[in-house]
């Protein structure tokens, strides 16, 4: 026994050398595409095809990019980023509400109905309504509707995977037996579900929040299909746009490269700095067995 | 397989069983209250507009057309009936089924690609004394943040032969074969990170208890691994494997994005830009909503034979 | 019947179901103007030229009572086309578009533009027969041409001179210049097929005489396949297979890093390519010159057309009387042809605007070619377009870019890629209901 101890912290003491090994070219797979785009964003316009690839410049390219972008056409890149702000927070925000006070009402009582509408919540979430997309353009065309910011942010609003997931969070941590004591003690159901649901569901909402968040800051198919004024388009977009060529003109890579680099930071810093309270063990823990 | 873009997605089985374990075999669930009604109000009414209505829109322009009235250029045009044409053109369409098999090659390349990574990830997180594990965790994770429509630029300079690190100039990524494996590997590089927390966070899930008698018994770290972990786990990656399954006939943002860079990627490359341009291209809404409609009674069709694959493996291995 | 019933009870269904929750919530930006004639009309005005933006400030600063707001889109011409003729019916259409002239026919079938001929009743004196073409359909103004673009041979003067070359002036000497060109350096090609750009394949084939579509009574007379097409095909799929053309497709990024590294030496493009060369190859200034195109015949100074515009009033506009005055303005005043010329680049289609002094001066990345525009002026002439562009033309071109791309890529018969662009084409039309001959 004493050796086995022994040995036990020795080895504790020795790096496992293959996952370690595994996990670092995993890393470099996943991050050297990544500093590549970092690297890019330095060179100027004439260095970019022109110097090695894995060499930054130091002549001011990055400045000059830089400025570049956000002047290009009068500064409508920072509207772009204000638009998807304005996209993946404003949705991010209405879906989460929507999802809890469904994912709740759903787990914790039961009515004419909540059967079915479960059933149907879960076949939406095995239908990605992305591709309705097209139809959705077509009915909203109809009424007039699309190239509004509305016409992006309607289709995003209801997540059946949010509602799903607020579903079973709520099934295991807001106990009936505090609902009952609230209601002992008076409160509406209201005042419940909110006091006392929705404070306990909080970090699964904040996990829903980011999972809305960054599916919608990362949508391209919906805007794409929707919009077609560009003071509209969310970031995706206009870099896309930037990229593509619209009647013989020709694409601006080195904005476009700084452009993705400016694009990405904020969605990076906001999953590194919420990542306390973002909870991802919420999506496999409804499949623990 | 799934681009960046898309939330995952769910396993129905475990859904049940999970509200099994979780609450009390008699559920007692409140007395009148129309409060219920009135928090799931929003979301019924707002997946009606979103899902029901516009397919049901769908499902009546399937059988409409447009035919011109007279003159040079038509001088006007209206819609008539149709009938199953708009149907019979897309399911005879050669292209429709090209699509279908590109898109199944780039599965057949991704999704195992996107399991075996993540597992592998996943289990190289958990394995003792394995070091830095919260950066190499973060990095391979940080490709989720990044948009599909990026990643594929990225990726693209990447392949490109005036730009690439990577040898691009002696291989061809976009070949006609290879094209296939850089789009996969766009997706797999996208989601991996993703997948390999899902399955992480389901190996720490496990009672430390079940290795611990392995390990008296002499069992190495790799048996470990293989013989407990990996089983125990099957329904998250049942779960992943369903994620990507449906992340795969979501393709469309990485070939789009790619396709000014390869002459290998046409308009209809995979089912969704099939779709977009059958509608937007072709200017044939009406056979851009059959096409539609299809694809999505393809993706229906598609859940149900993941999830009876997912279940028939568990009941194997029961 | 009940069949129908069904679906009309379907349809309102799903409309409704739309309607009544949709249009509580929200306001949209209804792009055309609302309000009567008096007062100042607000016009919204869709075009994606880089620095329009300025022209059209222009025209706002001196007409307070008309005022003009630039939308700038991003999609590509062909799908802009088809949203304005999806949005046609719920009137959310702008006011003015842009169109490309092959884009043009497709909007007059589906009532998404108007003739203006009625509102400024001398724009057809405005402009030469070749441009009015585009633009004059059974005797009705559908817009007004911007500009018009001929196809002209750019190549990297320094280059050819280097190897004792000449400018080839007939296709038989672009391929024995393409051949010298890559012996001399097997990384430097005279130049690229491309299977994006239908377009350009287009003008090529006119300039060989063919006419895609012509109408007759009408009767449409499809040819897309025709001898002419065929010949410039089988020249190309010659070249490509012989290797010293390359086959990347114009505008993609590894296109435009050749063009500017030198890889490629030549580009056969159109009289707008000074204003692209700069964000192309901006390394190469001063280096390109331009001649006319090659001949098949020598001597014979056909050239064909690639790209150029037309602007439109749509049906959905509430003020047709003050857009097609804009346009007017627009495209045939010598001070916003002038400022066209020089902020956009564009080689203007109106008659007047082919005489501006502004043209005296070449485009600045040609600036070590004095007479670019002389050249350019003579070469317009002998431009020549199909008959008439079909009311599918951009299936067409959709199909072009799928076939030509797929056989480049395979390496394929270009010219069985035509034959099943002319059976998409025909079938689409019959579909229609157009009349065809046979």
């Amino acid at each position: 026994m004493s050796t086995l101890q022994y040995s036990s912290v020795g080895a504790s003491k020795r790096i496992n050398l293959i996952p370690t090994l595994v996990l670092f070219v995993g890393a470099a797979y996943c991050i050297l595409p990544v500093l590549w785009i970092l690297i890019a964003s330095t060179k100027s316009k004439s260095e970019l095809f022109n110097t090695a690839a894995y060499l930054p410049s130091f002549n001011g390219g990055l400045w000059e990019n830089l400025t570049g972008l956000f002047a290009y056409r009068d500064g409508i890149f920072l509207r772009w980023a204000g638009n998807s702000v304005i996209y993946a927070v404003g949705g991010g925000l209405l879906s989460t509400v929507i999802a809890a006070s469904a994912g709740y009402a759903l787990a914790k009582y039961s009515f004419r109905g909540s059967k079915l509408t479960f059933r149907l919540i879960v076949a939406g979430v095995l239908l990605p309504s992305i591709m309705l997309a097209i139809p959705q353009y077509l009915l909203l065309a109809q009424f007039g509707l699309t190239n509004s910011y509305f016409s992006v942010l309607l289709p995003l609003v209801v997540s059946p995977f949010a509602i799903y997931l607020c579903k079973i969070y709520a099934e295991s941590s807001v106990p009936d037996e505090i609902m009952e004591a609230a209601r002992i003690d008076g409160g509406s159901e209201f005042r419940i579900f909110v006091s006392v649901g929705l404070r306990m569901m909080t970090p699964a909402l904040v996990t829903v929040f980011l999972l809305q968040f960054i599916g919608i800051w990362n949508n391209f198919l919906l805007p794409f299909i929707m919009l077609s004024d560009d003071k509209l388009y969310p970031l995706t977009l206009g870099l896309y746009g930037m990229l593509r060529v619209s009647g013989g003109q020709a694409a601006l890579y080195s904005l476009v490269i700084t452009g993705a680099l400016v694009s990405i930071i904020p969605v990076v810093a906001l999953f590194l700095s919420l990542q306390r309270y973002w909870r991802i063990d919420m999506l496999s823990g409804g499949v623990k067995s | 397989m799934t681009t960046a873009t898309e939330k995952p997605s769910t396993v129905l089985d475990s859904d049940r069983r999970t509200s099994n374990r979780l609450l009390p075999p008699k559920r007692k669930k409140l007395r009148s209250s129309a409060l219920p009604v009135f928090l799931v109000m929003p979301a019924v009414v707002l997946m009606a507009i979103i899902t029901v209505a516009p397919a049901i829109y769908a499902f009546v322009l399937s059988f409409m057309g447009r035919k011109v009235t007279g003159g040079l250029l038509g001088g006007g045009t209206q819609e008539i009936f149709v009938g199953l044409n708009n149907y019979v053109a897309a399911l005879t369409d050669s292209e429709f089924w090209a699509s279908i098999t590109r898109m199944l090659t780039v599965a057949v390349v991704g999704v195992p690609a996107t399991l075996i990574l993540a597992t592998v990830f996943a289990l190289c997180l958990d394995a003792k004394r394995a070091r830095l594990t919260g950066f190499t965790r973060i990095a391979i994770f940080i490709p989720y943040a990044v948009p599909g429509v990026v990643a594929s630029l990225l990726w693209g300079f990447l392949y490109m032969p005036a730009t690439s690190p990577i040898g691009g100039g002696v291989i061809d990524y976009f070949g006609s074969t290879t094209i296939f494996f850089s789009v996969a590997n766009i997706a797999v590089w996208g989601v991996v990170g993703f997948n390999m927390i899902i399955l992480y966070t389901a190996i720490r899930g496990l009672p430390a208890e079940l290795y611990d008698a392995a390990q008296l018994d002499g069992a190495s770290e790799l048996q470990i691994a293989l013989k407990i972990k990996l089983p125990l786990i099957r329904p998250a990656l049942v779960m992943c494997g369903l994620f990507s399954v449906l992340g795969a006939l979501q393709l469309f943002n990485e070939p789009t994005t790619l396709r000014p860079l390869a002459n290998a990627i046409t308009s209809s490359w995979v089912p969704l830009m099939k779709v977009y341009s059958d509608a937007f291209v072709t200017n044939n809404i009406y056979q851009g909503a059959a096409s539609a409609l299809l694809l999505v009674a393809l993706t229906v069709g598609a859940t149900v034979v993941v999830n009876a694959v997912g279940r028939r493996l568990g009941k194997a291995n029961k | 019947m009940k069949r129908r019933a069904l679906l009309s009870v379907a349809a309102s269904l799903g409309a409704s179901l739309a309607v009544g929750t949709l249009i509580s919530g929200c306001s949209t930006n209804s792009p055309s103007s609302s309000g009567g004639s008096s007062g100042p009309v607000d016009l919204t005005f869709v075009s994606w030229d880089p620095h329009m933006d300025s022209i059209v400030n222009i025209w706002n600063a001196a007409n307070p009572d008309i005022h003009v707001s630039l939308v700038v889109p991003s999609q590509g011409a062909d799908e802009l086309v088809t949203k304005f003729i999806t949005q046609n019916k719920a009137g959310a259409n702008p006011d003015i578009v842009k169109v490309e002239y092959q884009s043009l026919p497709a909007l007059i079938s589906n009532s998404v533009v108007v003739d203006i001929g009625g509102y400024v009743p001398d724009i057809a004196s405005k402009f030469d027969a070749s441009a009015l073409a585009q633009v004059k359909f059974e005797e009705k103004i559908y817009g007004v041409p911007q500009d018009f673009a001929p196809l002209v041979f750019f190549y990297r003067k320094d280059v050819l001179d280097s190897l004792g070359l000449k400018v080839p002036t007939s296709w038989d000497e672009y391929a024995q210049v393409a051949r010298a060109v890559n012996a001399a350096n097997p990384k430097q090609f005279l130049g690229t097929f491309s299977g994006g750009d239908p377009g350009w394949f287009a003008g090529l084939s006119q300039q060989a005489g063919a006419n895609w579509w012509s109408t007759k009574d009408g009767t449409w007379t499809v040819a897309v396949n025709d001898k002419a097409s065929t010949k410039v095909a089988d020249y190309w799929e010659g070249l490509v297979k012989e290797g010293v053309i390359k086959r990347d497709p114009f505008w993609s990024t590894q296109w435009s890093a050749e063009m500017n590294d030198g890889t490629l030496v030549g580009w056969i493009s159109a009289a707008w390519a000074p204003a692209q060369l700069p964000n192309i190859a901006a390394d190469t200034a001063g280096k390109w010159a331009a001649a006319p195109l090659p001949a098949w015949k020598a001597g014979d100074a056909t050239t064909g057309i690639w790209g150029g515009a037309a602007m439109a009033v749509t049906t959905n506009s509430k003020h047709p009387e003050q857009s097609a005055k804009f346009l007017d303005w627009l495209n045939t005043s010598e001070e916003a042809l002038a400022a066209q010329i020089k902020t956009i680049n564009i080689y203007p289609a109106a008659t007047k605007g082919r005489s501006l002094p502004e043209l005296d001066k070449p485009p600045v990345f040609m600036s070590n070619q004095p007479d670019y525009y002389k050249m350019i002026g003579q070469i317009a002439p002998s431009a020549r377009s199909f008959d008439i562009w079909g009311p599918n033309a951009t299936l067409t071109f959709g199909a072009y870019r799928d076939g030509f791309s797929t056989a480049l890529q395979n390496g394929t018969s270009l010219s069985a890629a035509l034959t099943s662009m002319q059976k998409t084409t025909v079938d689409d039309m019959t579909k229609l209901g157009f009349t065809l001959s046979k």
